[in-house]
């Protein structure tokens, strides 16, 4: 079975791991996008579509906390995988109630990423399915009222 | 408190004099009123009776034939400063009693003592060595907690560096972690199948990928690891999380022959706290313990101790000398060989503990083992809330 690429935007401060983890990405198989702050992830997910952010939490001008506020406000259906250094309980505990799907501490085990970056690939796409049929039912609901 | 215990004990007194009638007549008259007497015709005899008898308050005559009572009096300052002596002096011999002062005496009577008036000073005499003694208590338990302190900052500021160091090492670490896996995944491509000294290129990536987990486990053990759960207090039984904790090592003990015993006590069973935090807590003692012995027993063992549970991991191993009693929970102190040991695994327990409201301390005899105590409240009635407060971060 051909697995279908997962569409990855890779969001932190440290260039030289942002260009790393994507080759390793890519080399893997998936579609991998990159920003190295609040903004230009922010813009990114504007214009390009994408399945999953890979989300640094340390980053100067944006605060990664702030930047999954954004990103679940304006796109409620981008899975978002904090990935940071400066890991601790609470930072954690308050990603995942602003809807993160997980958290890894850096350095991550690379296997584990990739499956966390599936798990949550699949989640946005049931979650979209759901989506499609629900607004299907309210159409044929509405063209049967027209009848 | 210990005042009171104290003064309720009867005073034991020395009564010094060479005149046998008149020593027998003292203390009788002094064992009516409560006092313990023991008796000395010499100052020689006294000494020996001081060296392996308690006395608080030692009687002595001034005048008698050999070693005279403020000689007596001197030698009884260097042996047993604690001591209180009172001095009997002559009718007409007042210099004997103000030299005797000047040498450290509590007090002098003259002769014909007046028995109320010697039962008086032997009381004052005892109640200074009273005072004495508790001040004497209080400067050490002043200096035992000004020592807690100086290590309990220590090891504050040793945690804030060291986690603040963690930090910042993940991220090169993530770099050359990525940088390692990207090569070896190119290595691994068909068209790299006959790439010149292919297999000397994985040799090397092996080695960093190796080296970046090994500096890995140590930042993220720092770190804590990551819990995502927020609520995490639950009603445990410790039954269950003493196996659950013994149960990686029990395989290594035994090979060994070390046999694992567990001993917890029916009303210590139910505790309410962070499982998940308790049980790494206790595989960090029982592997340490593990380690440590050769052959003989590591105990888990939980009993009920007012409102609190005591949990203690013994092991019947070499012990721990004195002086490094005192460092085994800074971080990074181990005895181990690099790369078997990161010296965090106390550190980290000791962290755990203190978060879920508890403390551990280490008892440990050399040559005979260890034990390290746990005490954790059976409750913790301000919840998960109170937890988080205790510790901001
Ligand atoms: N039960 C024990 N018996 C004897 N020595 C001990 C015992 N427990 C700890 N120690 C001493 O304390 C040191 C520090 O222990 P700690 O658990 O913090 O680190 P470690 O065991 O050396 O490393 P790690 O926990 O990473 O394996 C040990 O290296 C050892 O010297
Ligand atoms: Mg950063
Ligand atoms: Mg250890």
């Amino acid at each position: 079975m051909v697995k279908i690429p997962i569409r990855v935007l890779v969001v932190d401060d440290e260039k030289d791991f942002v260009e790393m983890l994507s080759l390793r990405l890519n080399e893997s198989g998936q579609k991998v996008v990159q920003a190295f702050n609040g903004k230009e992830c922010l813009d990114i997910l504007e214009k390009d579509g994408v399945d999953v952010v890979v989300l640094d939490l340390k980053m100067p001008g944006m605060d990664g906390i702030e930047v999954l506020k954004e990103i679940k406000q304006r796109f409620p259906l981008v899975e978002v995988v904090m990935l940071t250094g400066h890991g601790t309980a609470e930072t954690a505990v308050e990603g995942m109630k602003l809807g993160a799907y997980d958290y890894l501490l850096k350095p991550a085990d690379f296997e584990e990423l990739l499956g966390k970056l599936e798990a949550a690939r699949n989640r946005k796409e049931s979650q979209e399915e759901r989506i499609r049929r629900a607004e299907a039912k309210l159409m044929v609901r509405r063209s049967g009222g027209l009848s | 408190m210990t005042e009171r215990e104290h003064s309720d004990r009867p005073v034991r007194l020395l009564l010094v004099d060479d005149e046998a009638h008149f020593r027998d007549a003292i203390a009788r008259r002094l064992e009516k009123r409560g006092f313990t007497v023991s008796k000395a015709p010499d100052g020689g005899t006294a000494l020996e009776i001081l060296e392996k008898d308690p006395i608080d308050v030692v009687v002595t005559d001034v005048k008698m034939p050999g070693m005279d009572g403020i000689e007596l009096l001197g030698r009884i300052k260097d042996l047993h400063p604690e001591i209180e002596v009172l001095l009997l002096t002559g009718h007409a011999a007042l210099d004997d009693g103000v030299a005797g002062i000047k040498a450290g005496a509590f007090d002098y009577l003259t002769k014909p003592i007046e028995l109320e008036q010697l039962a008086g000073k032997i009381r004052h005499a005892h109640d200074k060595i009273l005072r004495e003694e508790e001040k004497r208590r209080e400067a050490e338990f002043r200096r035992q907690v000004e020592e807690q302190m100086i290590v309990t900052e220590r090891l504050a500021s040793l945690g804030t560096l060291s986690t603040g160091m963690a930090h910042e090492i993940n991220n090169p670490l993530a770099i050359i972690k990525e940088s390692a896996g990207w090569l070896s995944m190119i290595l691994d491509k068909p068209e790299m199948a006959d790439m010149p000294r292919r297999s000397d290129f994985r040799k090397g990536l092996e080695k960093i990928t190796d080296g970046v987990e090994r500096a890995r486990r140590i930042t993220h053990q720092l770190l804590g690891g990551v819990q995502k759960r927020s609520e995490t207090i639950v009603d445990v039984d410790l039954k269950d999380l003493a196996a659950e904790s013994t149960e990686l090592v029990a395989r290594e003990a035994a090979n060994k022959g070390v046999e694992i015993v567990h001993q917890i006590e029916p009303d210590a069973r139910r505790i309410r706290t962070d499982p998940y935090a308790l049980r790494q807590a206790l595989i960090n003692l029982v592997n340490n313990a593990v380690q440590a012995t050769q052959s003989g027993t590591v105990a888990i063992a939980a009993r009920r101790a007012g409102g609190a549970i005591e949990i203690q991991v013994r092991d019947t191993g070499p012990g721990i000398p004195a002086e490094y009693r005192k460092k085994i929970f800074e971080p990074f102190f181990t005895t181990k060989d690099p790369g078997k040991g990161t010296g965090l695994g106390l550190y980290v327990t000791r962290n755990i503990l203190e978060k879920l409201g508890g403390g551990i301390e280490v008892e440990s005899s050399v040559g005979k083992g260890t034990t390290f105590t746990i005490s954790l409240p059976v409750a913790e009635p301000t919840g998960a809330d109170g937890r988080n407060k205790r510790n901001p971060r």
